[in-house]
């Protein structure tokens, strides 16, 4: 099984954040970047199919040089061939034409992403690229197996404590959910070792696409900033012994 | 003329569900100031009681794409049905819950009919003639409001819990079957069966008090300690996501969209930052406190009370204090 993982280059705690002024950007600092949790999830849960079903696990992330970073993470984790597309890209759409573009290219029977980034807080692309790809697709899966030759078996979860066993015909995109496998520490040696694979590296122009094709479209960012309070949270303070007397005397007015 | 709001309706054994209701206040209070009609898009099969339970909830009409290829059809077809729905009808705001179902839902709608979607939305509202959302990023430790383009159609996925549901109210609510022909739609992929998880020994949906314990508990070895100060206050220990991802704690005891939703009188977050996954799961509780020793977690923006602390000190004060009596 040909298995391709997105994963995307995450920022750490984010400064001086500001709209760029077409509006449709956020420009930030941030001291380091590193792999979006969720999709170290579908990373692990490759590197289980692999050892059961056998194949290759191509890792693919999309942004400029300093990205690759979370591709030698995900070689030392056991991807066979790392991938970046360069291109920097925000909008949640635009990022699904580019993945899109690009799983066409270096193609895969089963494409694994995670269900959301800490940046965008989205949970959009996944399922997007697959529409765009035309292949079966299942959000928020917690585990996956084969179904015969050409589909996999998945479940997913509903919410709620709800969940349902869906049959997907490959190829397929499947968005994992977190806690499918437990995350697995990376030793520093193996990430040391690993900064020897070279990533392979595709242009937009490769994919046949201009910047024009991914600019930000239908809408404007006017503002940025630390949620208004609703105003209703009253903050509580004092050693810790006044406090919880302070506490108890609101739960005491409600129960 | 301007198109509508619509609401695609979300159900399960032939009942709405929550978030749907939710949606219909928002869309009635969104139709009203846009001077337009609100509708509702129920898609499946056997749908008939949803729609029933639908009426008097504020929409004018309730639009029904019943075909026996959805009974047991993946998202893909799901999608397909709702978009060649949505076409004909023509919205000019569909709203999706941003739910475990609408994550799955929207983006597939929203990229097939190639309009813009807003994903993760507290807010959505109509200010000066322009649709304007506001969604958490970075965490959540930041807000962005969002203006979308003027007339173009659009899709927002509304957070569960971002808006209270109003009562039912008489309305003249007109259910409209639609003819939508599924044969020439690829199917891609089929439910093999639907599992609902049993109802366990504990179930901290009863519970009038809970106090919850999130990634800022650090380690497995400190959760007796939160489950004693739940005892104490006599209620029951929930947790977040993360720790029950780490197996830390069995799913029973999750708060949140993809594990419980809970409505206790009192909601006490220990170390939980408050991811809208969480907040979809609580925001509801009569009051809720918030420990947590980051002033600026996004908890303490639904939080009744917040005590910006060490959960370490406070918590085993609670206990003591509340053991007393």
């Amino acid at each position: 099984m040909k298995i391709l993982v997105c994963c995307k280059a995450v920022p750490g705690a984010v400064t001086e954040v500001a709209v760029e002024t077409q509006g449709n950007v956020l420009r930030y600092r941030s001291p380091f970047q590193s792999m979006n949790e969720c999709d170290e999830y579908a990373i692990e849960e490759a590197l289980v199919l692999k050892r059961q079903y056998g194949g290759e696990i191509i890792a693919l992330t999309m942004g400029g040089i300093s990205t690759q970073e979370i591709l030698y993470t995900a070689a030392a984790k056991g991807a066979d061939k790392i991938v970046r597309v360069d291109a920097v890209v925000q909008d949640p759409a635009a990022t699904s034409i580019v993945l899109a573009a690009a799983l066409k290219t270096l193609g895969a029977d089963l494409i694994l992403t995670g269900t959301q980034s800490r940046d965008s807080l989205s949970s959009f692309v996944g399922v997007a690229t697959a529409q765009r790809l035309g292949v079966s697709f299942a959000f928020a899966v917690t585990a996956i197996e084969k179904d015969g030759e050409g589909a996999v078996k998945v479940r997913k979860e509903l919410g709620g404590g709800r969940s349902a066993d869906v049959r997907l015909p490959l190829p397929a995109l499947v968005c994992i959910q977190t806690g499918i496998q437990p995350l697995n520490y990376t030793p520093p040696a193996r990430l040391m070792r690993a900064r020897q694979q070279r990533p392979q590296s595709i242009t937009l122009a490769d994919l046949g696409l201009t910047q024009d094709d991914i600019a930000p479209k239908g809408y404007r960012i006017a503002s940025v900033a630390r949620p208004v309070r609703s105003g209703q949270a009253q903050m509580l303070a004092g050693t810790a012994e006044e406090t919880v007397r302070q506490l108890l005397s609101k739960i005491a007015e409600v129960r | 003329m301007p198109g509508n709001v619509l609401v695609v309706a979300e159900h399960w054994n032939g009942q709405p569900e929550s978030v749907t209701l939710q949606l219909l206040t928002k869309g009635r209070e969104l139709a009203d100031a846009m001077g337009v009609a609100l509708e509702v898009l129920v898609v499946g099969h056997h749908i008939a009681s949803v729609a029933e339970a639908l009426r008097n909830r504020g929409a004018d009409t309730i639009f029904m794409a019943d075909e026996v290829a959805l009974a047991r059809a993946a998202c893909g077809l799901q999608a397909e049905v709702a978009v060649a729905a949505l076409q004909e009808i023509a919205p000019a705001l569909t709203l999706v819950g941003y739910t475990l179902v609408g994550m799955e839902l929207g983006p597939a709608i929203a990229t097939r009919l190639g309009i813009t979607a807003m994903t993760n939305c507290v807010n959505v509202e109509w200010l000066d003639g322009e649709i304007v959302v506001t969604r958490p990023v970075y965490d959540g430790a930041l807000h962005a409001r969002i203006i979308l383009d003027k007339g173009a159609p659009a899709l927002a996925a509304l957070q569960k819990g971002s808006t209270p549901t109003l009562p039912a109210a008489p309305r003249d609510t007109v259910v409209h079957p639609l003819t939508i022909d599924v044969s020439a739609m690829p199917a891609r992929g089929e439910v093999l069966q639907l599992i609902e998880e049993p109802i366990s020994d504990i179930d901290i949906t009863k519970a009038e008090i809970i106090v919850s314990a999130g990634r800022g508990v650090g380690d497995p070895s400190k959760l007796p300690m939160i489950e004693a100060c739940a005892k104490a206050l006599g209620g029951l220990m929930g947790c977040s996501r993360p720790l029950v991802d780490q197996g830390w704690l069995p799913r029973e005891r999750q708060v949140g969209a993809s594990g419980k939703t809970v409505t206790p009188k009192v909601y006490i977050a220990c170390g939980i930052s408050g991811a809208s996954q969480h907040l979809a799961g609580m925001s509801e509780a009569k009051m809720i406190v918030a420990i947590n020793k980051d002033a600026d977690a996004p908890i303490f923006q639904v939080a009744h009370y917040g005590i910006v602390g060490d959960l370490f000190e406070i918590v085993p004060e609670l206990t003591a204090q509340a053991s007393k009596g």
